[in-house]
């Protein structure tokens, strides 16, 4: 169904005539708000994937468990749960995170390369893979499963991983894949 | 290219359609198969899309009965082998008093891949054989469904966070079991099925009776 998206004003968003979804979003972030979190979000990755997100006192040592170890621990088990526990929380987020850092950059200093759509094509697909949200909540579950066996710690790691994901739902709510592609049309 | 559409009818009624990558439309005589604006592939509605919703469902259901069956994860204890289901993994947490995480992981790894399964079937069967459903609550069905999709990944991430954590060897570990990789496709197939589905099919479905 054609609806009429009227202009917007900032932080307004269009919705459709028939089913009443989202169409369209006036977003308060133009691409170098954008870029200004998203290069914080990168500065966050590293640490919030390789410290410990939690320490586990157990058989009398304490150890860190971090984000990477449990997925790369599945692999000789079970490669393909593996897989996806890897790309849903590490590879897609990172990737996603780094495809709206290069867009905006781009956008912001007005350099449009030949392969820049590709980037916004990948962006797309990428939205849907990113579960953070889904892995703080994980682990959540996990700690109250654990709770009962061992004494548990917050590791340094578990700060870095909530402010990365508080970041990283500011930069999707903001970012328009449409919007990039007419800024990019448009010039 | 002749940007003229009229608000309040359909786009296949005025000739055109509109790119999935990259959001603008386009007359459909001018350009059949590639959008003038991005040069990605464009069609006015996604292509076969109820035979792949269909196909990746039916993998699903298949998968399904492996996930609930068979163990998804073995505790080594003292040399022991203790095998654990999804459900005498929700069974254990109630006996221990943990009621409602053993309800966010039932409502997570069953009671939402169930659901997602049902309602994409009842949606796709209602478009195939034109039932005639409120075509808004076929669509709340879907948004929910596609809403709540990636949340029945949770069990994964939490065996996987249990892995890390007990490697003890055989004092005390945690193994990925069979049913963990069937569950892995049940979720990765239900998420590709609501990917594919074309939601203007409900109302084309309307239409057409």
């Amino acid at each position: 169904m054609v609806s009429k998206v009227p202009k917007l004003k900032a932080g307004y968003a269009a919705k459709c005539i028939r089913c009443g979804r989202l169409i369209a979003k006036n977003s308060l972030c133009d691409p170098s708000g954008i870029l200004a979190l998203c290069i914080a979000a990168l500065i966050l990755l590293v640490p919030a994937f390789s410290f410990p997100l939690i320490s586990i006192h157990l058989l009398g040592i304490t150890e860190g468990a971090n984000l990477l170890q449990g997925a790369l621990m599945m692999t000789d088990n079970a490669p393909v749960v593996s897989f996806v526990v890897l790309f849903c929380a590490v590879i897609a987020p990172t990737l996603l995170i780094l495809t709206i850092t290069f867009s905006s950059a781009c956008l912001t200093f007005n350099y449009h390369p030949p392969y820049l759509p590709k980037i916004f094509k990948i962006t797309r697909i990428l939205i849907h893979w990113s579960m953070l949200e889904v892995y703080m909540v994980s682990l959540m579950v996990a700690i109250f499963k654990l709770m009962t066996y061992a004494d548990l710690y917050l590791g340094s790691g578990f700060y870095f991983f909530a402010a990365l994901l508080l970041l990283n739902m500011t930069i999707l709510s903001n970012y328009n894949n449409h919007d990039y592609w007419e800024r990019y049309i448009h010039g | 290219m002749d940007k003229r559409a009229t608000a309040g009818k359909t786009g296949i009624e005025q000739g055109l359609q509109l790119c999935s990558i990259c959001g603008n439309y386009s007359k459909q005589i001018d350009n059949p198969e590639i959008c003038p604006v991005c040069f990605n592939d464009i069609s006015q509605r996604k292509k076969n899309s109820l035979q792949k919703t269909w196909a990746l469902l039916i993998t699903s259901v298949v998968f399904i009965i492996p996930a609930n069956l068979y163990p998804i994860t073995y505790l080594l204890k003292n040399n022991t082998l203790y095998p654990d289901t999804i459900f005498s993994g929700i069974l254990s947490l109630i006996n221990s008093d943990m009621l409602g995480i053993a309800l966010i992981v039932f409502v997570a790894s069953i009671a939402v891949p169930i659901f997602k399964i049902a309602a994409l079937a009842v949606i796709a069967l209602s478009v195939q054989l034109h039932w005639n459903l409120s075509p808004k609550k076929q669509l709340w069905a879907f948004g929910f469904v596609d809403w709540i999709g990636k949340w029945s990944i949770l069990d994964l991430f939490v065996i996987s966070i249990m892995v890390a954590v007990f490697d003890k060897g055989h004092l005390l570990s945690v193994y990925p079991g069979i049913a963990a990789t069937s569950f892995t496709v049940v979720v990765i197939t239900t998420l590709f099925a609501a990917n594919s589905f074309d939601t203007r099919l409900i109302w084309d479905a309307q239409t057409h009776e």
